[in-house]
C-alpha cells in the first residue's frame, strides 16, 4: 500500500510531529486544572491513575505477550506500601513511592519464575487466581498487625494516625506542599487546592511511568521483549535470555503498577481490601483499558484510560440527563448498576472483530495511508504479531518491516 | 472422627460444584482448545434466571431445566457468534472475547437484578432463600458414625455422579459423543469423514454451559442465595480442578474437583487459625501453580508434545 507522504524516522519532519504531540500533551495537562472544574480534575486524576496501571500491564502483555489478570495485586502492593509506611510508621508519603516500586518489583520478579514455565492462557489462570487470593491475604487475621485486616488502614491500632497520609484534615498533617519555598497549591485543607494537588501527583507519576515505558520499549530490552512475544524459541536462538527478559519485564511492570496504587492510597486517604482496583475488578479494568486503547502501543493505554473514564462518567447519569434523547433514556434507566461496564464489555468484544490492535492500532493502520514513517535500517521494531492480522500492510515498497509504527512520539 | 466425616462430606458437596464447572471447562477445552473464562459467569446468568423463575412461583424442579436450557443457549450462541469468528484471528482474541463476555454477563446480571444479595426480603422477594434441589431444612440430616450428614450434601454428590455417568454414556455410547471425541482428537480429519465439526463445537459449548449452569444453581442452593460475586471463586476452584485432572479429561476433572473440595474443607477446618475461611482460596491457587509447573498435563490428561 502506497502512502501519500513518506517521512524518515528521526528526520526533521518526524521530530516536528513528535514535538507538536508533546506540546499538545503538556498543554492538555495544564489546561485541565486551570480551566476545568473540580469534577473534571478528579476524573482526570482517575484517568491518569488508570493509564499508569494500563501502561504497566502493556509492557507485560502488549510487548512481551505474557497475559496477566493479576495486576490488581501489584496495584495493591503499591497502595499498601504507602498505607503501611505512612499510617503505621508515620513516614512521609513521598518516600513510599520508590519503596512501593521496589516492593512490587521484587514480588514481580518472584512471580516471573513460575511464569516463565507457564504459557498463554494458563498464565492468565494463575494470575487470575493471584488476583482473587490477594484481597484475602490482606484480610488474613495473621497479617492484620501489618495490613489492618478487613477494615484496612488507618485504624484504631495504628501507631501513628495523623501524619500526612490523610492530607490536610487533622492537626499535624501536611498543610502545604512547598518546593524550594514555592507553594503552588496554597492551603491544602481547601477542596480546590487538594483536588489540584492530587491531580498533579497523578500527572507526575503518569509522565514518569510513560517515560520509563518508552525507554524500556525503545531499548535493547524492549527489542528482546518483542522477540520473546513473537517467537520465544527464535528469540532464545538469537541470544535473548528469555528467563531474564521475563523476570525484568515482570519486575518493571509490577513496580510501575504499584505507583498508581500509591497515588490512589494517598488520594483516598485510606487503604482496604475493598477498594475496587485491588480486586479482580481492577485487573479486568486494566486489561480492558489496555486492549481497547491498543495493546503493544505506547499511546494505547493513555487513549483507553481517557475513554474509559469519560464513558463511565458520562453514562452514569444518562438515565436522568436531559441532553440525551428521550428515546434513549429508558435504555439506560432500566439498568440497576452503571451502564459503563456493559458498554465497555461490548466495545471490547466488538474491537476484537474489527480492530484487534485497539483504537491506536487501527489509527496507525489508517493513518499510515497518509503519512508513513520509514524506520531506520538498524534497530527497527519487529512487526506486531501478537494479534495476527490478515496481511494488511505487511508489504511495503521499502521492504522495511516496521512500517506500521508511525508517529511513535 | 465424626467431625472428620462431616467435613469430608461437606467437602464432597462443595467439590461437586467445582467438578461441574471443571467439566464445562474440559468439554470446551477438548473441543476447541480454548479456556472459557466466562464459564462461571454463564452459569451465574442461568442461576439468576432460575431465581427469577422462582420469584414468579415456578418450582425449582422445573426451573432447573429451564436454567440449563438458558445456559445451553448462551453457550451455543457464544461459540457461534463470538468465538468462532475470532478464533481464526488468534487465541489471544478468543481470550479477550471470553474476558469481555465475563464482564458483560456480570454487568448484565447486575443491571437486571442489582448488586445486592438475592433473595432479599428487603426488595420484596417472594422467596425466603434460593431454592435448593434437595431437602435442606435444619432437620434434614442423617447420622452416620455420630456425624451429622446433611441430606443436601449427599444429594449434590449423587447429582454430580449422575451427571458424570450420563456424560460417560454420551461420550462413549452415542454417535454424537463419538463425533465429539473425533473432533477433539483431530478436527480436520473428522471434517473430512463427514462430521459437522462446527455443529459439534457449538453443541459442546452449549453442553458445557448447561452443566456449568447446573453447578451454579446447585451452588446457589447450597449458599441459599445468589450474588454477583458468587462464581468468581467457584470458577477458580473449577479451573484448579480442571488443571489437576488434566484439561482434556472429564473423569479427571470430576475426581480432581471432589478432591479439591475435600482438601480445601479439611485444610480450612483443621488449620482454622492459620488458613481459615480467608485463605481457603490459596489452596486452589497453590494447586494450579504447582500442577502447571510440575506436571502441566495434570494427573489424567494427555501429555502435549510440542514441536518447535
Amino acid at each position: 500500500m502506497k502512502s501519500l507522504v513518506t517521512i524518515r524516522d528521526g528526520g526533521a519532519a518526524h521530530w516536528a510531529i513528535r514535538i507538536a504531540a508533546a506540546l499538545l500533551v503538556v498543554a492538555a495537562l495544564f489546561l485541565v486544572p486551570t480551566k476545568g472544574g473540580n469534577g473534571l480534575i478528579t476524573s482526570s486524576t482517575e484517568a491518569l491513575t488508570l493509564m499508569c496501571a494500563a501502561m504497566a500491564l502493556n509492557l507485560l502483555l502488549g510487548y512481551t505477550g505474557q497475559i496477566s489478570i493479576g495486576h490488581s495485586a501489584f496495584f495493591g502492593i503499591g497502595a499498601y506500601t504507602t498505607g503501611i509506611c505512612v499510617s503505621r510508621w508515620g513516614w512521609s508519603p513521598w518516600i513510599t513511592f520508590p519503596l512501593a516500586f521496589v516492593a512490587a518489583f521484587v514480588v514481580g520478579v518472584i512471580v516471573s519464575f513460575p511464569a516463565s514455565r507457564i504459557k498463554g492462557v494458563y498464565l492468565a489462570l494463575v494470575t487470575l487466581a493471584l488476583a482473587l487470593v490477594f484481597p484475602n491475604v490482606l484480610r488474613w487475621p495473621k497479617l492484620a498487625w501489618l495490613t489492618g485486616g478487613g477494615p484496612g488502614l488507618p485504624n484504631k491500632d495504628s501507631q501513628v494516625q495523623t501524619t500526612g497520609f490523610d492530607i490536610g484534615r487533622k492537626p499535624g498533617q501536611m498543610r502545604h506542599f512547598e518546593i524550594f519555598g514555592w507553594d503552588p497549591f496554597g492551603d491544602l485543607r481547601s477542596l480546590d487546592a487538594k483536588t489540584a494537588f492530587y491531580y498533579w501527583i497523578a500527572a507526575f507519576i503518569a509522565v514518569v511511568v510513560y517515560l520509563v515505558c518508552r525507554g524500556v520499549v525503545k531499548s535493547r530490552a524492549g527489542r528482546a521483549m518483542v522477540a520473546v512475544r513473537d517467537n520465544e524459541t527464535a528469540a532464545a536462538v538469537m541470544g535473548v535470555n528469555v528467563v531474564a527478559t521475563k523476570a525484568f519485564v515482570f519486575g518493571i511492570s509490577a513496580g510501575l503498577c504499584a505507583l498508581p496504587g500509591s497515588v490512589t492510597a494517598i488520594r483516598i486517604g485510606s487503604v482496604s481490601p475493598d477498594i475496587a482496583s485491588l480486586t479482580i475488578i481492577g485487573s479486568l479494568t486494566f486489561l480492558i483499558v489496555m486492549v481497547i486503547g491498543g495493546a503493544g502501543s505506547l499511546w494505547g493505554p493513555i487513549v483507553g484510560a481517557c475513554l474509559y473514564v469519560f464513558i463511565s462518567d458520562k453514562t452514569g447519569t444518562w438515565a436522568n440527563d436531559d441532553a440525551i434523547p428521550a428515546l434513549l433514556r429508558p435504555f439506560f434507566a432500566w439498568s440497576k448498576t452503571p451502564p459503563g461496564g456493559g458498554i465497555f464489555a461490548v466495545l471490547l468484544i466488538a474491537l476484537m472483530f474489527v480492530a484487534p490492535r485497539g483504537i491506536v492500532g487501527a489509527w496507525k493502520q489508517y493513518s499510515s495511508r497518509l503519512v508513513r514513517v520509514v524506520p531506520r535500517p538498524v534497530g527497527m521494531t519487529a512487526p506486531e504479531a501478537l494479534v495476527r492480522e490478515s496481511g494488511a500492510d505487511t508489504t511495503d515498497t521499502t521492504g522495511a518491516t516496521g512500517a506500521t509504527n508511525i508517529n511513535n512520539t | 472422627m465424626d467431625l472428620f466425616l462431616q467435613r469430608v462430606v461437606d467437602g464432597l458437596a462443595q467439590g461437586s460444584v467445582y467438578a461441574l464447572i471443571a467439566l464445562g471447562l474440559v468439554i470446551i477445552y477438548r473441543g476447541t482448545g480454548h479456556l472459557n473464562f466466562a464459564q462461571g459467569e454463564m452459569a451465574l446468568f442461568a442461576t439468576y434466571c432460575v431465581y427469577q423463575l422462582g420469584e414468579w412461583g415456578l418450582s425449582i424442579y422445573i426451573s432447573v431445566w429451564i436454567g440449563m436450557a438458558i445456559g445451553f443457549a448462551v453457550g451455543a450462541a457464544t461459540e457461534r457468534l463470538l468465538v468462532r469468528p475470532v478464533a481464526k484471528k488468534s487465541p489471544f482474541a478468543v481470550f479477550i472475547v471470553t474476558i469481555g463476555l465475563f464482564q458483560f454477563l456480570n454487568w448484565l446480571d447486575g443491571a437486571i437484578w442489582g448488586d445486592q444479595l438475592l433473595p432479599n426480603s428487603g426488595v420484596g422477594s417472594e422467596q425466603s432463600q434460593f431454592p435448593s434441589l434437595f431437602p435442606d431444612k435444619d432437620t434434614d440430616f442423617i447420622t452416620i458414625f455420630g456425624a451429622n450428614i446433611r441430606i443436601q450434601w449427599i444429594g449434590v454428590f449423587a447429582l454430580v455422579l449422575l451427571v458424570t455417568g450420563l456424560l460417560f454414556l454420551l461420550f462413549n455410547k452415542t454417535r454424537f459423543g463419538l463425533a465429539m471425541r473425533a473432533v477433539a482428537s483431530s478436527p480436520d480429519s473428522s471434517q473430512l469423514v463427514g462430521i459437522r465439526t462446527n455443529r459439534v463445537l457449538m453443541m459442546s459449548w452449549g453442553l458445557a454451559a448447561a452443566i456449568g449452569a447446573l453447578g451454579g444453581i446447585v451452588f446457589a442452593g447450597l449458599n441459599n442465595s445468589v450474588s454477583l460475586g458468587l462464581m468468581f471463586t467457584v470458577f477458580i476452584y473449577g479451573s484448579a480442578a480442571a488443571t489437576l485432572g488434566g484439561f482434556d479429561s472429564p473423569g479427571g476433572a470430576v475426581l480432581a474437583g471432589l478432591t479439591i473440595g475435600v482438601i480445601e474443607n479439611l485444610v480450612a477446618g483443621y488449620a482454622q487459625e492459620w488458613v481459615g475461611q480467608s485463605l481457603k482460596l490459596g489452596v486452589a491457587f497453590l494447586v494450579i501453580l504447582i500442577v502447571l509447573m510440575v506436571k502441566p498435563s495434570g494427573l489424567f490428561g494427555t501429555q502435549k508434545v510440542e514441536r518447535v
